[in-house]
């Protein structure tokens, strides 16, 4: 009986499994899958979203590559994410570091530093604005009262000063996450390599770069993998809210220069290009970090 | 002798210097928040001539203000709405195509499993203005519907990835035993399977519901009616319009920032044990 009805089970595909995946493809192949492909689509028409559209071939590219403040506003989100990257993983790295040991309030530390993180971008911009207000802002007149009076600048209204301003308050937001992520690498190194490294009579320092490091090497590549893409794609609300990329497009980023082409100025073919150009530039971020994810050792069981 | 004396006194100094930074740091992340509280508290002369201390009367009308003014009340509504729907959708979505790719054995799993991956290389940020298009073509803009479609999607990608690493975890003979017991394949992953997934559950919850309540550049793009619009996109427009009635909008900033803050002092331990589960991995 059972011999006869096996190859005939085997022929008839079981539906069950592709049902359960089902929901899950359509969603990402309508709103991940199809708008990307549109907008790779669209970066090849003249279009303002909802006229006919005109076929240009790669003149939009063309214009975007010749457009200086698109040049800038690269630069800038190089700037920035590079800045961000730094800034955010050694403050993060060293507090993991002293939050690892275990003391009286450890917990309330944690969950100061990480309270930022449950905060919106909207409502840090605005509140951050206010505090590097000029005349009545928190931190020119904590700089009054310290009598440092010749440190006191225009934080925001300074086109050289102002791109790191709002870096400080993107690391700001940030840096609870990744010291919550390094503190949970820094856990899972086994204890009996530094006590091995004790009887070797290894010194702090040796034992930082020969045992802690390399044990938490994966632990960096991630977070400086998230942290680089974060600062690249997903700094459009932080700009917008404290600067609109001002003053003098010193803060202008990419995305507040696709959004600017796309609702200010209608062309959402040009605006398009430049986010496919933008996207080239994460691929190799995305592309890391989807490796990492992938690379699964549990995978085939 | 000597040089255990020393040995301890840089002990100190170290712990002392460590302390130092350490509150140092905490002040600098907890203090905007609290001041961003006091401020909401103040009468408006007081918030540009008490700039450190502790307002003279708590002013509470400040938040009716804000609450009556900016319809906060109804945009509170939204937030509530879109976030909770979209959880909705996105946690037994999520769920039930990491069940499939962790436990279940078919053809193109692999396939299936990193064509979902490839969110991760698409970020939202890149999609904004071409998914306004997608939008517009379903007669999705303007739609809280809309938007929680869009959300689940950009979820799909970390979700399947936690929750599979969840699903693996589990011992192989779950399923046989709740067949013995009479369960279907799906009442089986429903009521056998699925419980003991709870703290994968919660990571998601979490994670994307914080994102959701706090997201703007979407929201932004495809809620464009007033009464619509979500808690960020309120906040954003408040500045333009009350740009001189400072502890009015301090006290709508307090209004979006109060419901994650008490959330997360709540249930700080799922939070720091989410956000670790879904990246240390690698």
């Amino acid at each position: 009986m059972s011999t006869q009805s096996a190859p005939h089970k085997k022929r008839k595909t079981d539906l069950f499994p592709y049902l359960m995946c089902l929901p899950a493809l359509i969603l990402f192949v309508l709103f991940v899958l199809a708008p990307f492909f549109t907008g790779l689509y669209t970066s090849f028409f003249r279009w303002d979203g909802f006229d006919t559209m005109k076929w240009v071939g790669l003149d939009n590219y063309k214009f975007s590559l010749s457009d200086d403040i698109f040049w800038l506003s690269l630069k800038n989100t190089l700037v920035f994410a590079i800045c961000v990257t730094i800034v955010k993983n050694i403050v993060a790295l060293a507090l993991a570091f002293v939050l690892s040991k275990s003391f009286i309030g450890r917990t309330v530390f944690r969950t100061g530093i990480y309270l930022p993180v449950t905060l919106s971008y909207i409502v840090i911009g605005i509140l951050w604005v206010w505090i590097f207000n000029p005349t009545f802002g928190l931190l020119n007149e904590l700089l009054r009262l310290a009598g440092l009076e010749n440190l006191i600048l225009g934080w925001l209204s300074d086109p050289d000063i102002a791109l790191y301003t709002v870096v400080a308050v993107d690391s700001w937001k940030w840096i609870g996450y990744h010291m919550v992520l390094y503190l949970a690498g820094l856990q899972a190194i086994p204890q009996s390599l530094y006590e091995a490294a004790d009887i070797d009579g290894a010194g702090p320092l040796t034992k930082l770069f020969r045992v802690t490091i390399p044990q938490l090497n994966s632990t960096i590549v991630v977070n400086v993998v998230m942290s680089m893409t974060g600062a690249f794609v997903a700094n459009y609300d932080i700009v917008y809210i404290m600067t609109d990329g001002g003053p003098f497009h010193s803060t202008e980023v990419a995305l507040t220069h696709i959004m600017t082409t796309a609702y200010k100025y209608s062309a959402l073919g040009k605006a398009n290009a430049m986010s496919i150009i933008l996207f080239a530039i994460v691929l190799i971020f995305g592309f890391a970090q989807l490796k990492m994810m992938a690379r699964d050792d549990n995978y085939n069981n | 002798m000597k040089k255990s004396l020393t040995m301890k006194q840089r002990r100190i100094l170290s712990a002392v210097f460590w302390g130092i930074i350490l509150t140092v740091m905490f002040l600098i992340c907890v203090y905007p928040i609290i001041w961003m509280f006091l401020g909401s508290l103040k009468t408006s002369g007081e918030f540009y001539t008490n700039i450190w201390g502790l307002p003279d009367t708590a002013q509470f009308v400040n938040y009716l203000n804000a609450w009556n003014e900016g319809q906060l009340g109804q945009k509170f509504i939204n937030s509530l709405i879109v976030t909770g729907g979209s959880l909705l959708i996105l946690i037994p979505v999520n769920c039930c195509a990491a069940y499939a790719i962790a436990r279940l054995r078919f053809r193109h799993r692999t396939a299936i499993y990193f064509l979902l991956l490839l969110g991760i290389m698409i970020p939202s940020g890149v999609l904004g203005i071409p998914t306004f298009t997608v939008a517009m073509k379903l007669g999705l803009l303007n739609s809280h519907f809309g938007l929680m479609l869009i959300y689940a999607a950009q979820s799909i990608s970390m979700g399947i990835f936690i929750m599979r690493s969840f699903f693996i975890s589990l011992p192989k003979e779950l399923e046989e035993a709740a067949m013995i017991d009479g369960c279907s394949r799906f009442g089986g992953f429903v009521r056998v399977i699925l419980p003991l997934t709870k703290p994968g559950i919660m990571t998601q919850v979490i994670f994307n519901g914080l994102t959701i309540w706090n997201e703007y550049f979407m929201a932004n793009i495809i809620l464009t009616k007033p009464e619509l619009k979500t808690l960020p996109l309120a906040l954003a427009n408040f500045t333009g319009k009350h740009s001189t009635d400072y502890p009015t909008l301090f006290a709508a900033l307090a209004i979006a920032t109060i419901p994650v803050v008490v959330t997360f002092i709540l249930a700080q331990k799922s939070f720091i044990q989410g956000i670790s589960a879904g990246s240390v991995k690698g």
